[in-house]
């Protein structure tokens, strides 16, 4: 486990980067959104997918929470799973953040719509700081109501090596709304990316 | 360079639909899946507003979703198990699918042309029609298993456990919504005997006839189910108990006057029935029992009748408690 470690200027230059995106992403759904979307600059945190679900279940304590994956691949190897955590509360302020009438899509739909815009926005600006660029698999539901989610969510961690969570607060004019967005990268693409990292701070 | 020609018939061949849209969402390419299957010529849509060729689409979802692909230079999905299809499409299974349109799979996604740095639209149409099919056994399945599991194999009415547990449903929203309640308890009459004379086989037909009988005669809310053996149970919703004594009577002349063919004979059976009204605060072991007092007295009257159970009937059994 040791070997997929980040020394802290590796972080450092992650979290950089992980804070770009972010404010790339801010600006784009701020535009798309037609309404103030303030970003909070994200905390991120290496974890080991062990702890995750035990984190998550208590932040979350009883709570519907809904999980929704989304794969991405990369060039040179750089690969993982995000997912987002939604508290099922917060469907209708989805809907009007996506501009839905109540009835023209099911709250499945609403949830991978919302899922596939927050992601690949970000995403798509962290492949671009690593000069990069991702292509991306259709969201999928891994649990809604009535699921437990820590479960869920440890069977599909088990797969993985490493966790960045990224904690994202989303803040819009009228109502206030929070989900939390996980990183999973495998062991190779962890190295990969720590290559990546290296060869970005070399260049500075 | 080769391949630049071999883009075409890769795109005419390909088993996916291929929609190509400019940035005002006009048609700018439909590939051969598409063509056919949508029964129009490329030329004949160039240039043309996506929305007035394909005239069925969900157009102020689509568009919302088409516009954040543009706007955010992402790609945007859409899965046959939240929306069956985008396009209406037909599919090539028309005997093995009750639905009449292709379930699909579809990703959009930005394109920059390379040499003028326009942007453009591209929508992929998977056909997931077999997984929609499969997905539609596997509920039907599902769905056959949850009615067996709630049947009596026998009879076809509901099994001892299902209806019981109804039973406690419908005790609950009785209590809760002080609605009237009933309760019949029925037995044939001399069953043993009719098992002695014609056999199991003539005691079965007996059982699915008078089940067959009596469900006939009942509403839809009303439960019909074999509580064991020759005895069945009937829980009669929004029902007080002179309106259950007349079903109980009911039940009791229909069954007398119908005539049961088994190998070529003709037999008759009667029923005993008991009959219970809901008062709050009781369980539904205790209606049950009731019933079944009241069933007793039905046959030790001389059986083919209906008898409404009364407190007096159980005086004894306070008496002793």
């Amino acid at each position: 486990m040791t070997t997929l470690h980040f020394t802290e200027e590796q972080r450092d230059c992650l979290q950089e980067l992980v804070n770009v995106a972010m404010g790339q992403a801010s600006d784009k759904l701020a535009r798309y959104l037609e309404t103030m979307v303030h970003l909070q600059v994200p905390a991120i945190k290496l974890v080991d997918t062990q702890q995750l679900p035990e984190h998550f279940a208590n932040r979350y304590q009883q709570q519907s929470v809904s999980l929704i994956s989304l794969g991405f691949f990369g060039d040179q190897g750089l690969r993982g799973e995000t997912i987002m955590l939604y508290q099922l509360a917060n469907v209708g302020v989805l809907a009007k953040l996506l501009g839905y009438s109540d009835d023209d899509s099911s709250e499945a739909e609403m949830l991978t719509d919302i899922s596939s815009v927050l992601t690949t926005t970000f995403l798509n600006g962290l492949a671009e700081q690593l000069d990069n660029s991702f292509s991306y698999a259709a969201p999928r539901i891994l649990s809604s109501r009535d699921e437990h989610f820590a479960d869920k969510l440890a069977a599909t961690a088990q797969q993985w090596q490493l966790a960045l969570q990224v904690d994202i607060r989303y803040q819009l004019t009228d109502y206030s709304f929070h989900c939390d967005m996980i990183l999973l990268i495998p062991g190779e693409a962890v190295l990969r990316l720590r290559q990546m990292l290296d060869q970005i701070l070399a260049d500075f | 360079m080769p391949l630049e020609g071999l883009l075409q018939p890769l795109l005419s061949q390909l088993n996916s639909g291929v929609v190509l849209l400019d940035a005002e969402l006009k048609l700018v390419f439909i590939n051969q899946f598409i063509a056919r299957r949508a029964d129009l010529q490329q030329d004949d849509v160039k240039g043309k507003s996506l929305f007035d060729v394909f005239s069925d689409l969900p157009q102020a979802w689509l568009q919302r979703k088409l516009q954040g692909v543009l706007s955010l230079q992402v790609p945007a999905f859409s899965s046959w198990e939240q929306r069956q299809y985008i396009f209406k499409l037909p599919h090539l299974r028309p005997l093995s699918s009750d639905s009449a349109y292709m379930a699909q799979n579809c990703s959009m996604f930005p394109l920059t042309a390379p040499d003028t740095g326009e942007r453009y639209i591209c929508i992929l149409v998977e056909d997931a029609t077999d997984a929609y099919v499969y997905q539609q056994q596997l509920q039907q399945s599902v769905t056959r298993l949850q009615l067996a599991n709630r049947t009596d194999g026998l009879t076809g009415v509901f099994n001892r456990s299902y209806w019981q547990q109804q039973l406690g449903y419908e005790i609950q929203r009785a209590e809760r919504y002080q609605h009237p309640l009933s309760l019949l308890l029925f037995d044939l009459d001399k069953f043993k005997q009719l098992n002695d004379h014609y056999g199991h086989l003539g005691g079965d037909a007996v059982l699915i006839e008078v089940s067959r009988l009596v469900a006939a005669l009942l509403r839809d809310t009303d439960l019909l189910g074999r509580y064991g053996g020759e005895e069945f149970g009937i829980i009669l919703p929004e029902t007080d108990l002179t309106g259950a004594m007349q079903v109980a009577q009911r039940l009791c002349s229909a069954v007398a006057a119908h005539n049961i063919t088994f190998e070529q004979q003709q037999l008759t059976a009667t029923i005993s029935v008991g009959v219970t009204c809901f008062t709050s605060g009781l369980g539904s072991d205790q209606l049950i029992q009731q019933a079944d007092e009241a069933l007793y007295s039905a046959k030790r009257h001389g059986r083919n009748q209906a008898v409404a159970w009364r407190d007096s009937q159980s005086a004894y059994l306070k008496k002793v408690k």
